[in-house]
C-alpha cells in the first residue's frame, strides 16, 4: 500500500507537474522580489498575471504567432507596471487598496475583452510558446524525462532567476533598489530619487508577471484563454516572496516547493479527500510564514548575544 | 446663448425619451431572470441555461435578465432578481437561500436548477438531473473504447452533483467488465476549480500517468484543460452537458448532455400558458423525457464511435428507461 503511494508521488509526472505548476508562481515571485526590494507591498501581482494570460493570447491571436503574443504581454507589462508605479509611487496611494483595486479591474477588463473579442466561451487552440528538446538529455534515466521536452519558459526562468539575483545582488542598479526600499533617505543622499528605482522595480514586475501569465496561457496550455484564470497564482507568488525575504533564487526554490505539494496533493486525492489535499498549498503558506518568524526572532536573539560580548 | 439653445433641446430630448418608454410598451413581457453560481463562457451548463433564456425571449417574448454570480454574494443576487423579475432561475447546486428568500416574494415564481429544497416551497420549481443515468452510458463507452482498460473522470469538486456523474460512470464502466468478462478500472481526481483550465489539464495528465485512455470531464471552464491534455497525450475524451464535440471532434468522442438550457425552456413556457402546477414540486428530469442522453455531435463530424456500439448504447438507454438497469445515484 505504502509502496504504491510513494510510487505514484515520485514518479516523473509528479516531478514535470512540478516544474509546469511551480514556473508561473516562480515568475511572479521573482516580480513581486522586485517591488518588495524597493518597499513597495504589491499584492496586485494576481492581476497582472491575469492581465499577461489574456494579452498573450490576443497577441498570438491577432498575429498569429506565440512571439508576437509574448511581444504585446511585455508591453502590457510596462504599462501595467507604470500604471501601478503612477499611484502607488507618484501619488503614494496605499499599495493594499491599489494591489487589491488592480485585481478587480483585471477580472473585469480581461473578462470585458475577451467576451468582446473571441465571445463568452474565451478562445483556445491558438499558436503557443514551443518546447525545447534538448539532445542527449533522454540518455540520462529520469532526470532526462523530468528535465526534458518542457515549455519554452520553463527554461527562461531558470535564466532569469540567475539573471534577477546578479541584477539584485551583484549590480549598482540592485543595490540602490534595495537601498530605496531600506533605506530611501540614505539612497536620497547618495544623489539618486529612491522613486526612480521604485518606477524601474514596478515596471520590471509588471514584465515578469505578465510573463507569468503568458507562460500559463500559451506555455503550460495551449494559446486558451479563460476568465479568471489565474486562480490564485499572484497570492501564492506573494506568500513565496515573504518566505524568501524576495531573494530570487529562494523564491523559485519556494515556488517549486509549492509545485511539488501541489502535484502531491493531486496524487494524493485516491487516499485522502479533495477537500483536504486542496489545502495543502495553504498550510504550506503557514508553515512558510511562522518559519520566516521564527528565523528573524532566532536572528534577533543571537544579535542580543553578540553585543555584550563585544563590549567586553 | 447657442450653448443654452442646444442644452436645452438636450433636456427636451431626454425627457421625451423618458415619456416615450411607456407608450411604446402596450402589454408588459414576462421578465425572466438567469442568476448563475459561476460565469458564463463554460460552453456546458451556464451556457446551456443561457440558450434556454435566449430561445425564450426570441420565441415567446419573454425580457430577459442575466445575473453572473462569479461564485460568490449568492442570496443578495437571487434578491436582487427578484426584485426586478417575475421568475427567477437560480443556475447551480449552490444556491441554497432559495428556500428561505422565496417566501419573502410570493409573487415571484423560483426555479433552482441541479439541486433541491429540503422542504417543499410553494413557488420554488427544482429541476434535478439524472446525470447519473447518462453517466452510465458515458462509463460503458469509455470502458468500451479503451484499450488499456483503465478510464478516467475530473471532477471539478467533490460535491453530491459531481459525484453522481462520477457512480454512474464508475457503474458503467463496470456494467461493460461484466458484460465482456474483463476487468475495468475507473480512475478519478477533482480539479477543485471551475475556472482553470490549467489546473484541469494537470489533473488529466495525472490521470493519464495511471494509464487511462479515455477521460470524462466534468469540470465546466477547467475541463477544456482535460480536451488539451487528451489531445497532446493522444487519448480520448468525453464532454460534459453540452453536445461538447465542435470543441475538438478529433479528440472528443462523445458528450453526456444535461439539456439544462431545454428544460428551462419547457418549464417557462409552460407558465406562459397559464399552467403552474409543476411548482412546489421536484422535477427529475430524466433520460426518460429526453433531457439526459448522449451526443455524438453535429452530422457530418468525425466519429470515432462506431454504429455497432451506438446501437448497443441505445439499447442501454432503452433499458436504463423501463428500469430494468437501475443506476446508483449520490442525491
Amino acid at each position: 500500500m505504502l509502496k504504491t503511494i510513494l510510487a505514484a508521488i515520485f514518479s516523473a509526472g509528479t516531478f514535470n507537474q512540478m516544474l509546469r505548476s511551480a514556473t508561473p508562481v516562480a515568475l511572479a515571485a521573482l516580480g513581486g522580489a522586485m517591488t518588495e526590494h524597493a518597499g513597495i507591498m504589491n499584492i496586485g501581482m494576481d492581476g497582472m498575471i491575469l492581465m499577461g494570460a489574456f494579452f498573450g493570447v490576443l497577441g498570438s491571436y491577432l498575429f498569429g504567432s506565440a512571439a508576437a503574443g509574448v511581444g504585446l504581454v511585455l508591453l502590457m507589462g510596462v504599462v501595467v507596471g507604470l500604471f501601478f508605479a503612477l499611484f502607488v509611487v507618484k501619488f503614494k496611494s496605499d499599495e493594499f487598496i491599489i494591489g487589491t483595486a488592480l485585481n478587480t479591474f483585471a477580472l473585469g477588463l480581461t473578462s470585458f475583452l475577451s467576451r468582446a473579442i473571441f465571445g463568452a466561451s474565451g478562445t483556445k487552440g491558438n499558436p503557443a510558446l514551443p518546447t525545447v528538446h534538448i539532445p542527449g538529455l533522454d540518455s540520462i534515466p529520469f532526470l532526462g524525462q523530468v528535465l526534458n521536452d518542457n515549455s519554452l519558459f520553463i527554461y527562461l526562468t531558470w535564466l532569469l532567476v540567475l539573471v534577477m539575483w546578479l541584477f539584485v545582488y551583484k549590480t549598482p542598479y540592485g543595490f540602490w533598489l534595495r537601498a530605496s526600499g531600506e533605506k530611501p533617505e540614505t539612497l536620497r543622499t547618495a544623489g539618486i530619487a529612491p522613486e526612480k528605482m521604485k518606477w524601474l522595480a514596478s515596471i520590471l514586475c509588471g514584465l515578469l508577471c505578465g510573463l507569468a501569465g503568458a507562460h500559463l496561457s500559451l506555455g503550460q496550455l495551449q494559446g486558451t484563454f479563460a476568465e479568471n484564470m489565474a486562480n490564485s497564482r499572484g497570492y501564492i507568488a506573494f506568500a513565496c516572496v515573504i518566505f524568501s525575504k524576495a531573494n530570487p533564487a529562494m523564491a523559485y526554490i519556494a515556488a517549486l516547493m509549492f509545485g511539488f505539494f501541489d502535484a502531491i496533493g493531486l496524487r494524493l486525492q485516491d487516499y485522502i479527500s479533495s477537500d483536504l489535499t486542496n489545502t495543502i498549498p495553504y498550510i504550506i503558506t503557514i508553515v512558510m510564514m511562522v518559519y520566516v518568524v521564527v528565523r528573524s526572532q532566532r536572528k534577533k536573539r543571537y544579535a542580543g548575544k553578540r553585543l555584550p560580548a563585544k563590549q567586553g | 446663448m447657442k450653448k443654452r439653445i442646444i442644452s436645452l433641446l438636450l433636456a427636451v430630448l431626454m425627457i421625451a425619451g423618458l415619456l416615450s418608454v411607456p407608450v411604446l410598451a402596450d402589454t408588459e413581457p414576462l421578465k425572466v431572470a438567469l442568476v448563475v453560481a459561476g460565469t458564463f463562457g463554460d460552453r456546458a451548463f451556464y451556457d446551456s441555461s443561457k440558450e434556454g433564456l435566449d430561445k425564450l425571449a426570441e420565441e415567446c417574448g419573454v425580457e430577459p435578465i442575466t445575473i453572473e454570480c462569479n461564485n460568490e454574494n449568492h442570496a443578495p443576487q437571487i434578491r436582487n432578481a427578484a426584485d426586478e423579475a417575475d421568475v427567477v432561475i437560480c443556475v447551480g447546486w449552490e444556491f441554497y437561500d432559495v428556500e428561505t428568500i422565496a417566501p419573502e416574494y410570493p409573487d415571484v415564481k423560483f426555479i433552482w436548477i441541479d439541486n433541491a429544497t429540503s422542504e417543499p416551497v410553494e413557488n420554488v420549481l427544482n429541476i434535478t438531473y439524472a446525470q447519473n443515468e447518462g453517466s452510465f452510458l458515458a462509463g460503458y463507452i469509455a470502458a468500451y473504447m479503451s484499450e488499456s482498460g483503465i478510464v478516467g473522470a475530473v471532477g471539478g469538486e467533490d460535491s453530491d452533483t459531481i459525484n453522481d456523474f462520477i457512480v454512474g460512470y464508475e457503474q458503467g464502466a463496470q456494467y461493460f467488465a461484466d458484460k465482456y468478462e474483463t476487468t475495468t478500472e475507473v480512475v478519478h481526481n477533482y480539479s477543485n476549480t471551475y475556472d482553470d483550465p490549467a489546473a484541469g489539464k494537470e489533473c488529466a495528465l495525472a490521470l493519464i500517468d495511471k494509464g487511462a485512455d479515455v477521460i470524462f470531464q466534468i469540470a465546466s471552464a477547467a475541463g477544456d484543460g482535460v480536451f488539451e491534455a487528451a489531445e497532446e497525450k493522444g487519448v480520448y475524451a468525453i464532454g460534459v452537458d453540452s453536445d461538447q464535440k465542435y470543441i475538438n471532434e478529433d479528440v472528443i468522442i462523445c458528450s453526456m448532455k444535461k439539456e439544462v438550457g431545454d428544460s428551462i425552456y419547457a418549464a417557462v413556457s409552460e407558465l406562459l400558458d397559464g399552467d403552474d402546477s409543476r411548482w412546489g414540486t421536484t422535477w427529475v428530469a430524466d433520460m426518460s423525457s429526453g433531457y439526459i442522453g448522449i451526443g455524438y455531435g453535429e452530422e457530418g463530424s468525425e466519429q470515432q464511435i462506431s454504429d455497432d456500439l451506438k446501437a448497443e448504447v441505445a439499447d442501454l438507454e432503452e433499458a436504463i428507461t423501463n428500469g430494468e438497469i437501475v443506476v446508483e445515484t449520490t442525491r
